[in-house]
């Protein structure tokens, strides 16, 4: 592979060119910006492998026999694992991945907190990964990932017990890695940068970073004992022996449903950057934007039993389809900043931007089902069905992963010095948004008719619909391949980066691209307002830095423009 | 916590150093202790599947022995604070007699703890969670009792220096933590 070289800045002396090849990647490292590289080609390993097992799921959906597994027990491994690695193995390593890389830089800082347990904590994954695999391939890791006993306890094998051990090291590093960032975020923002002065990006990780540390212990507490079920004789969740099955759903949910948002708040505060850097328009209600994620935070611990109405107490489900609605009120802020952000703005519809917008109505979509599932008798007719596999995927494929695609196109340049090939870009988007909406919105409407998820055989009444989903599945399927072909395709020829392509105003587009080593030449300062845009000293500061960096494409991707006079608040 | 006489001789870079690790283990322990509390909602939980707790046919834990260790307990963090206090004044002969006297206090209560382990009925819930309760806080104990030996260790190689007593610091911050959740599950285990 050829080697990914930093520009020796102009008028800098003693700062040698970082030049890092595919083996830097591949060996311990404590720079933030190797780590999180790490993080994201791991995570992009593990997004294809779980990609194969969806389009073999799909394979299995397009007649309602069995025909391509073996048996049930063979598919019900087949989602189990699906589920398994897309959530903890790759939207969260991703999102990880991006935090470790960018938020260092858009504080100014020269690393994270704590380097070397920030190396630590990604070297548990692909171990963890490992285990997940072997747990595939050894069989009998059939509970979904939800793992529910008794089906996680008396009726799984082997693989149950490595899928368990998987989870607890997954766990671990992400405590790890939120700590880092808490410490990273409170102690080391540079002068001028308070916490209503940092980008969005940083206030999402935050508000994730608590969840994680708040929540994720309960992982570990409910594996251990699923682990001591399994292994050790115990029957935590055995009724037989005065155990009690709800008991995993409750401490178990207590985590997975903040979960939720441990995966989709980064991927609001990578729309955040990407609607107001591409709509030229500062953020319209800033405040609203980063104290919504906090109180995300916050709620989102008190709805955990909504995924457990069908054997809730009846007077239990009222609070909890309360608290469930009101979660959605400082998502709908977030929303409606969003939409004043982009109104009356400069839109560039760059890739970046086409993903950004596409995760807008998408998400949406997703949160409005989340709110019709919040709703106790919605959620009884609905549960265990299509609809929820529908719910699942517009929130986690069309909120984190368009984001995280979104924030791909967005920082490529930023880490690796290359551009990403816009024409690809937007092929990879005109052929990813309608595949995705024709993949997942029809599960509504089978999920509706009754059809339960979780099944490989159904009724013949569904068939259309299940051939329409796998059809267009197999196309998202493909799609991936392009943003993957771009990807290897720009690190070799793509056109060269400057240190700020899209003339942005938040710290980690203040210095080359790639960054040298020490991220930043001297102390950084920050723009007062990171999404300052349209005005003149906005339009002067960017200069300064192309002044100091240089532009390697004059022309840029976004045009300067010297004052716009826009203001959204 | 306030910066002493030693910490105003360290440069910029190594009070952010410094700073940041009391942060890390604040967020830490905060995290941790939510493992505990996990395991404090499973006891609640299966002891809410049961008409009374212990079930019937079952002897409640005797508390006195508990009892006594618990208080030793939280002897054992005043003198770790005192430990951290004499090493700060560079009185060394201080620290020794006090973290030393903490160590055998934990000691004590680790043996106890494994006492009641070993003579509770193997069978049923009541004893299953607690054994897992006690097992799991004994782990962290013992772990972290030995994290402190090995800190004693580095004061006496002189390798921890009134300028830099992170390492006592962190020692006792962890020691905090053994007491802070061995007293919830004291009051869940035996009181409550």
């Amino acid at each position: 592979m050829a080697a990914v070289t930093a520009p020796t800045l102009p008028g800098v002396a003693g700062e040698e060119p970082t030049r890092l090849h595919v083996s830097d990647y591949l060996r311990w490292s404590v720079d933030h910006k190797i780590i999180g590289v790490q993080y994201m080609a791991t995570a992009l390993f593990f997004f294809i492998f779980g990609g194969a097992l969806a389009m073999l799921i799909r394979w299995e959906l397009l007649t309602p026999a069995i025909d391509l597994m073996a048996d049930g027990q063979a598919y019900n491994s087949l989602f189990s694992i699906h589920g398994t690695v897309m959530i903890f193995l790759w939207i969260i390593p991703m999102i990880a991945g991006l935090g470790n890389y960018l938020v260092p830089l858009m504080l100014g800082a020269k690393d994270m907190a704590f380097p070397w347990l920030n190396a630590f904590a990604f070297w548990l994954i692909p171990p963890a990964g490992m285990l997940m695999i072997l747990g595939y391939f050894v069989g009998q890791t059939e509970a979904g990932w939800t793992s529910y006993p008794p089906l996680s306890t008396l009726f799984s094998g082997d693989g149950q017990t490595l899928w368990a051990l998987s989870l607890h090291l997954l766990g671990i590093s992400s405590i790890l890695g939120s700590i880092n960032f808490i410490v990273t975020i409170r102690n080391m923002r540079p002068a001028g940068m308070g916490y209503f002065q940092m980008p969005l990006f940083v206030w999402a990780v935050l508000a994730t970073s608590i969840i994680v540390v708040m929540a994720t212990p309960f992982l570990a507490g409910a594996l251990t004992l699923l682990i001591l079920d399994r292994v050790a004789g115990t029957a935590f969740f055995n009724p037989a022996q005065g155990g009690d099955v709800l008991l995993w759903q409750n401490v178990f949910w207590f985590y997975s449903h903040p979960a939720v948002y441990i995966m989709v708040l980064p991927a609001f505060g990578v729309i955040s950057e990407l609607l107001a850097v591409h709509s030229r328009k500062p953020v319209f209600g800033y405040r609203a934007i980063a104290l919504s994620s906090m109180a995300i935070a916050l709620v989102g611990f008190t709805v955990w039993a909504h995924h457990m109405f069908t054997s809730l107490t009846p007077e239990l489900r009222i609070p909890f389809m309360i608290t469930s609605m009101i979660i959605a009120v400082p998502t709908g802020i977030k929303v409606f900043s969003w939409l004043g952000t982009i109104w009356g703005g400069k839109i560039h519809f760059t890739s970046a931007m086409l993903f950004a917008l596409s995760f807008l109505s998408m998400f949406v979509i997703g949160g409005i089902s989340g709110v019709m599932l919040g709703s106790v008798p919605w959620d009884i007719h609905v549960h265990d069905t299509y609809f929820v596999v529908s719910h699942l995927h517009f929130v986690l494929f069309g909120g984190s992963v368009l984001a995280i695609y979104g924030g791909i196109y967005h920082w490529f340049p930023k880490i690796t010095g290359r551009m990403l090939d816009e024409r690809l870009g937007k092929i990879h988007f005109w052929i990813t948004y309608p595949a995705f909406f024709l993949t997942f919105f029809p599960m509504h409407l089978a999920g509706m008719l009754g059809m339960p998820r979780r099944v490989a055989q159904y009724a013949p009444e569904f068939q259309t619909l299940n051939v329409i989903i796998s059809i267009a599945a197999f196309v998202l399927g493909i799609s991936t391949f392009i943003l993957l072909y771009n990807i290897v395709w720009s690190l070799y020829h793509g056109e060269k980066a400057s240190a700020n392509p899209w003339r942005a105003l938040t710290l980690e587009w203040a210095t080359s691209s790639p960054p040298p080593s020490t991220n930043f030449i001297g102390d950084p300062v920050p723009f007062p307002n990171p999404y300052g845009y349209g005005t003149e000293a906005a339009y002067n500061y960017v200069e300064s830095q192309n002044k100091k960096y240089g532009t390697v494409n004059p022309a840029d991707y976004l045009p300067a423009e010297k004052s716009t006079a826009v203001t959204s608040e | 916590m306030a910066q002493n006489v030693a910490e105003q001789g360290l440069s910029r870079d190594e009070l952010i150093a410094l700073r940041n690790k009391r942060t890390g283990m604040t967020v830490f322990q905060i995290s941790w202790i939510m493992v505990f509390v996990c395991l404090i909602v499973v006891n609640w939980q299966l002891r809410s599947n049961s008409p009374t707790w212990p079930p019937a046919g079952v002897e409640p834990l005797p508390w006195a022995l508990p009892t006594i260790v618990t208080i030793l307990l939280v002897v054992s963090g005043w003198l770790v604070h005192n430990a951290l206090q004499a090493i700060n004044a560079n009185q060394l002969g201080r620290f020794f007699g006090q973290w030393r006297a903490a160590l055998v206090l934990g000691a004590a209560f680790v043996a106890v703890i494994a006492f009641e382990w070993i003579t509770i009925p193997t069978t049923g819930q009541y004893s299953t969670v607690f054994r897992v309760m006690t097992a799991y806080h004994a782990v962290h104990a013992v772990a972290i009792g030995l994290y402190m030996w090995y800190v004693d260790g580095r004061v006496r190689a002189e390798r921890v220096t009134a300028r830099d007593t992170w390492a006592v610091e962190a020692g006792m911050k962890l020691w905090y933590f053994v007491i802070a959740a061995w007293i919830m599950f004291y009051l869940v285990l035996y009181v409550l």
